[in-house]
């Protein structure tokens, strides 16, 4: 049966040295068949999987992106073999002029899988393999990623499940090798898996133009689905989540993922998941995240693949997994409390809709500041005698430490940062109370964003009249900030932002200019 | 990641030469728009005595936009400039009215006269396979809707290269016209160049590094128009039927 395939091919036609056998799945452009060798030769398989593409002249609609499509997967198999992307052995060209529509057609003869992750998870939902698998298909994005490639295509269709049950990626029509910092693909992607600022974006004549972040995107939203059977964004159909994908991405809706999702995880797919691409997690460390949370995930099919040879990971840095998985875990119950609290704790009947516009005059309400946190920063800020401490200087600062997430938990930093403000514990204790009191005890994790911000607000207040009052340089308020992170002895000693904390500055001013209202600029 | 923008109606200084010379705005999802007469608390101030202080709202919701009509009195009709007539009416205090057009013109009722809001939704989705969208299939980046003017137009464009000439000059703006007529009697000049700046849009086209300059610039994007046209087989040669065949739209 090869109704609705992109390429139907008979059984027992011959190309090359290979026989068509059964059909193995069809894409939007291509259709695989399993095949034989029919005389053995070396380096060939006995059987393999062929990819038609229907680049003839006399298919009936003489397509021009499909050779477009063809050669770049051609491309990136000959340039590039790697343990995790599936092999190709050899290129071929039907040349049959009695089937007009195979004529021309471009045949990649390809490593023979056993399955695709899609197949298995229409199978059986939330695969107890699904870590393992996850871990391996994000060790073939690093390959990819490393070797200057972008995937351009990912999604469970595209990951492949071999006979000893590992995974590896397929499917690199969409792949393109990096430029500097982004590469070209052909303006195609699917819908689901892509990331919010792909959508529509602006195409040139070479294409659109992609990151490895892209990538990134798209393995936060598979790992979702194999481990909770849903979509991380919200909605029926494709079109309801593509629009949740550009409301999460323009600030206005948070997001929020699964509660089936176990809490190693749900730190790994929010870093996936982050806003823009700057914002996303990278490849490699990435792959560590995951690696480490598939090694503390059990899984019973693979156990050999437990290990992961030569990236084991010592007994010290599970257990570090493990603490962190129990404060992402006491964290988030903490911010459904603390969101729920803001939205209809104050005020009550009208004000309902007040938290939205609250402080509008000091904190622009279309930018994506959390409607939850806005009478949390503009209270802070108001609580300070300086001037210099604004709404907006508070909303930056969070935006730059955390991207507003209130479960942030970082215990790799020093003694471990926490919080919608990367509160250290230590020097929290010291601007927790309101009162000016240190506290007894050293706060310990999770930080709510109900002590975090107004703390922020009283350590700024403190820092102001010890930041030399001349002789710095900058945005004052960004100084601030600046010393926020540092402290206001290394900003006095560098007399402006100490070199190594420029970019952190340069983000919390491009957000107080985006968050200040026009006429407070 | 806008999906609805307003072309604000023309105001009285620049309205004999029928230029806009207000920008348009980008709205993304979610994003309202409140219009009226009032400067204060309205993102398009319109200033003609017979518009209500706030007259109402456009709000993008998805690849649509919904209306709210703030009027105590008047009722506001949106057309389908393309649609042979089609409107909608939104009466007084009608909130949240749903539009389906991808061209809409809202016609203010002014004291006398009746002031265009144009309104376009570029990103509608259009059928492309049998099951309609799918969120796990790979697909094009964009949706055209073949019988809307603007797919004449750009099959007009492309029509000298699909015809086996992949070098052929591009055809005139004039020769376009000449070329749509038959089908599209009321074509003119300033109807075709409208629809290639929309293209422009609803393509998505990377502005080129000359975008200031207008003159030069327009064959710079009929150009870019083709290529991509072409590369993405937007328009293939059996849709090249559209340039003599009546359309199957109400036209």
């Amino acid at each position: 049966m090869t109704e609705g395939y992109a390429v139907s091919v008979p059984k027992g036609y011959r190309v090359g040295s290979w026989e068509v056998r059964d059909p193995i799945a069809t894409g939007a452009f291509g259709s695989v068949y399993e095949a034989r060798c029919t005389h053995a030769r070396e380096g060939l398989p006995k059987s393999a999987a062929l990819k038609f593409l229907p680049t003839g002249t006399g298919t009936p609609r003489q397509l021009t992106h499909l050779r477009e499509l063809a050669e770049r997967e051609v491309e990136l198999h000959r340039r590039l073999t790697r343990p995790r992307l599936i092999r190709m052995y050899e290129t071929l060209t039907v040349d049959d002029p009695d089937h007009p529509d195979l004529d021309g057609a471009t045949v990649l003869v390809l490593e023979r899988a056993e399955g695709s992750l899609a197949a298995l998870l229409a199978r059986s939902p939330r695969p107890p393999q699904g870590p393992a698998l996850l871990a391996q298909t994000c060790e073939g994005l690093a390959q990819l990623h490393r070797a200057g490639w972008v995937h351009g295509d990912l999604k469970p269709a595209n990951v492949l499940l071999m006979k000893d049950g590992s995974a590896r990626l397929a499917d690199f029509n969409m792949a393109a090798e990096l430029e500097g910092t982004h590469a070209y693909t052909p303006a195609f992607s699917t819908p689901d898996y892509t990331p919010p600022e792909l959508l529509w974006s602006e195409i040139g004549e070479r294409g659109r133009q992609i990151r490895p972040s892209a990538d990134i995107w798209a393995f936060g939203v598979l790992a979702h689905l194999v481990l909770t059977d849903t979509f991380p964004l919200p909605g029926g159909t494709p079109s309801a989540r593509r629009d949740a994908a550009v409301r999460y991405a323009r600030g206005t809706d948070e997001l929020r993922l699964s509660p089936g999702l176990p809490d190693d995880w749900r730190e790994i797919v929010r870093a996936c998941l982050a806003r823009t691409h700057q914002e996303r997690i990278t490849g490699e460390t990435l792959l560590r995240r995951v690696e480490t949370a598939a090694g503390a995930t059990r899984s019973p099919r693979l156990p050999r693949l437990l290990g992961f040879g030569r990236r084991r990971r010592s007994s010290v840095m599970l257990g570090a997994a493990a603490a962190t998985a129990a404060v992402a875990a006491l964290g988030y119950g903490v911010s459904v409390l603390a969101d729920g609290g803001s939205d209809d704790g104050k005020g009550s009947g009208p004000t309902k809709v007040a938290p939205a516009s609250y402080g509008a005059s000091e904190l622009r309400t279309d930018k994506g500041v959390p409607v939850a946190y806005r009478r949390l920063i503009v209270d802070s800020a108001h609580d300070c005698v300086h001037p210099e401490v604004t709404p907006a200087l508070i909303a930056a600062l969070l935006k730059a430490e955390s991207n507003f997430d209130p479960d942030l938990s970082d215990p790799t930093v020093g003694e471990g940062e926490y919080g919608i403000a990367r509160w250290t514990p230590s020097i929290l204790r010291w601007y927790i109370r309101a009162d000016g009191v240190p506290a007894k005890e050293t706060p310990k994790p999770p930080l709510t964003p109900a002590e975090s911000i107004p703390a922020v607000g009283r350590y700024l207040c403190f820092m102001e009249p010890r930041l030399n009052p001349t002789g710095l340089s900058g945005d004052r308020r960004v100084l601030l900030a600046a010393a926020y992170r540092t402290s206001y002895k290394s900003v006095n000693d560098a007399a402006g932002v100490p070199p190594k904390y420029r970019d952190y500055a340069d983000r919390v001013a491009h957000y107080l200019k985006e968050y200040t209202p026009p006429r407070k600029k | 990641m806008y999906s609805i923008i307003v072309v604000p109606p023309p105001t009285t200084e620049d309205g004999h030469n029928g230029r806009h010379t207000d920008p348009q705005i980008r709205l993304a999802p979610g994003e309202r728009l409140t219009f009226g007469r009032s400067e204060t608390g309205n993102g398009l101030a319109i200033a003609h005595e017979g518009v209500s202080r706030k007259a109402g709202a456009i709000t993008a919701q998805g690849a649509f936009w919904i209306l709210s009509n703030f009027s105590a009195h008047q009722t506001y009709v949106v057309e389908n400039p393309e649609g042979a007539g089609e409107h909608i009416k939104v009466g007084p205090g009608r909130l949240d009215a749903p539009v389906p057009f991808e061209f809409s013109r809202i016609v203010l009722p002014a004291a006398g006269d009746l002031l265009p809001i144009e309104v376009w939704a570029p990103r509608h989705d259009y059928l492309r396979s049998p099951e309609g969208l799918d969120g796990a299939t790979t697909a094009p980046a964009f949706s055209v809707d073949r019988t809307k003017r603007y797919f004449a137009v750009l099959a007009a464009l492309c029509e000298p290269r699909l015809r086996g000439e992949p070098h052929a000059p591009l055809p005139t703006v004039d020769q376009v016209v000449e070329r749509l007529r038959p089908n599209w009697p009321a074509a003119s000049r300033t109807s075709v160049q409208w629809n290639i700046d929309y293209l422009a849009v609803k393509l998505r086209l990377k502005p080129g590094p000359d975008t200031a300059d207008t003159g030069p610039r327009l064959n710079g994007k009929k150009e870019s128009l083709v290529s991509l046209a072409l590369r993405f087989d937007l328009v293939r040669e059996d849709d090249l039927l559209v340039l003599t065949e009546p359309s199957r739209a109400a036209r």
